[in-house]
């Protein structure tokens, strides 16, 4: 025995439960650097014909309206929002933004690149600029250790500053990848990004060229969750989280009922 | 045995497919675009010799609540709501063309645009609309879509395509088992873009189900449905006299 309006109810908890997974996601993100909000998506599962509309009632007459029951919800897929979240100023000569378009690149241990809007960076011991779980950027930059300061322009190129010399020397350039469709960049955590088929082949350049976006130094680009919106978001879900649940307990209590009367 | 068993059997039976309906309604209550299922019961006399002494429930969908539903802000740039009456074209999964409200667009690895259920928009000309690489996509009011193709500065805007709007009238659209609207004429032609239909960018439709009448509905149909089981019931009480009645002394 399946009764439908118990698993219809069941497939709205289901979309429920994960809707406030994607919630608690964004919000347990709130201050992570260069984090894009997820947000799930819904779409009405089909729906079966219980009745034919327009079928032949008699010879001459036909059914005016059918019975179409919808068989639930389903979640299609959770994806990113990839839009700029706010600019801090941090004052640190490491940290960098991105304002507009475009991802660092990064190089993993395994020789892939991946892409990340995180600009918290750091120096190793070694003198290259690392993120903060240590992988270093890509091209790789060294700062000399005598290094007095380092500068990094709206275009990447990073200058340091040496002791017994007035002119800063170049040792590197930042560059920036984008994506024709980043909504569709495979999220791997560690606000690391990986190429996918959807999100298409990076395409890297010059920040501060063509479509790319410039590099602010000194900055930090925050989470770009709304806790509002969240919070909101999480009240919708958890009422209709419950009112699915009551669905459930009512038919629940209608077939309770049948059993215990007849 | 007594006809009256059947009928109450046929009505709560009845019930419980309204309650899945409805149920339906309320699963959907956060689906972008989603528009809610009305449910309802008709009588059905049963003739037989002499005069109808039956009449039993049906329980139909007679239509969809096509109304409105909550307008979200969500700042997405390819988030389009339409702003008053009106239905976007999609590419249905059987090919044709088909309507929705819900316009959660993402562009694919091949440049169409399509939205989050994964059905292709349709242009003016009934074509799906192919975006080639940009930096920027803008959707206007009226549905037409400009980009600033990417390589390029924000002085080069280049028109694509408009996305087809069209107003059918809502009397002429129904609801079909893939959850998108359908033409009720079958094979009729497409109904043409309409330029009074206007859309609003950075903003989504939620699912119209309004979940108080979906929920008093929910107790109604559960009370219904213990009425039918009383009558049940009461016919077995009776049946179960009628043979004490019968037994010899």
């Amino acid at each position: 025995m399946t009764e439908r309006a118990l698993w219809v109810a069941k497939t709205g908890l289901d979309a429920q439960q994960t809707r406030m997974a994607v919630i608690a996601n964004n919000l347990a993100n709130v201050n992570t650097t260069g984090f894009k909000k997820g947000r799930p998506l819904f779409e009405d599962l089909i729906y079966q014909n219980i009745r034919q509309v327009g079928s032949q009632t008699t010879q001459n007459t036909e059914l005016p309206t059918g019975l179409q029951l919808g068989t639930g919800v389903r979640t299609v897929a959770t994806e990113k929002l990839h839009t700029q979240g706010n600019i801090q100023q941090t004052e640190n000569s490491l940290d960098i933004a991105i304002s507009g378009r475009g991802y660092i690149q990064i190089l993993m241990p395994n020789g892939d690149i991946n892409y990340t809007r995180d600009g918290s960076l750091k120096l190793d011991s070694t003198g290259q600029i690392v993120t903060a779980g240590g992988l270093t950027l890509e091209p790789n930059i060294t700062i000399p250790q005598d290094a007095i300061s380092i500068s990094i322009g709206r275009d990447g190129t990073v200058n340091v500053v040496q002791p017994g010399s007035p002119e800063a020397t170049n040792v590197g350039q930042i560059q920036l990848a984008d994506f024709i469709n980043p909504a569709g960049l495979d999220p791997m955590g560690e606000n690391l990004f990986r190429e996918s088929v959807a999100s298409g082949p990076p395409i890297v350049g010059t920040p501060g060229e063509e479509e790319l976006g410039i590099v602010l130094q000194g900055s930090l680009e925050t989470s770009n969750v709304n806790v509002v919106e969240e919070l909101v978001n999480m009240i919708e879900t958890q009422r209709a989280y419950e009112m699915n649940s009551k669905a459930i307990s009512t038919t629940d209590e209608m077939l309770s009922f049948v059993t215990q009367q007849l | 045995m007594d006809r009256s068993l059947y009928i109450a059997m046929n009505g709560a039976k009845q019930t419980l497919l309204a309650q899945s309906a409805n149920a339906n309604n309320l699963a959907n209550t956060q689906t972008t675009g989603f528009k809610s299922d009305f449910e309802q019961f008709r009588a059905m006399p049963a003739f037989g010799p002499g005069y109808p002494s039956r009449v039993y429930a049906m329980t139909e969908r007679p239509g969809t609540d096509m109304s409105t539903g909550g307008l979200q802000t969500t700042g997405r740039e390819l988030d389009i709501a339409i702003n008053g009456d009106g239905w976007f074209a999609v590419q249905g999964k059987d090919g044709g063309e088909a309507y929705t409200r819900a316009g959660d667009l993402r562009i694919t690895p091949e440049g169409l645009l399509e939205n989050g259920a994964g059905l292709r928009f349709l242009g003016e000309a009934g074509q799906p609309i192919a975006i080639p690489p940009a930096q920027k996509v803008e959707i206007g009011r009226d549905g037409t879509i400009s980009i600033i193709p990417q390589g390029s500065n924000a002085t080069t805007l280049v028109v694509l395509d408009r996305i087809k709007l069209v107003n059918p009238g809502n009397g002429n659209l129904e609801k079909g088992n893939d959850g998108l609207m359908h033409l009720k004429q079958a094979g009729a032609a497409p109904p043409p873009a309409d330029a009074n239909v206007n859309v609003m960018q950075g903003m989504l439709e939620g699912s119209n189900v309004n979940a108080m009448s979906a929920m008093v509905e929910m107790i109604e149909l559960a009370r219904n449905f213990e009425l039918q089981t009383k009558v049940m019931k009461n016919v077995d009480d009776n049946a179960g006299v009628t043979a004490k009645l019968m037994q010899m002394a």
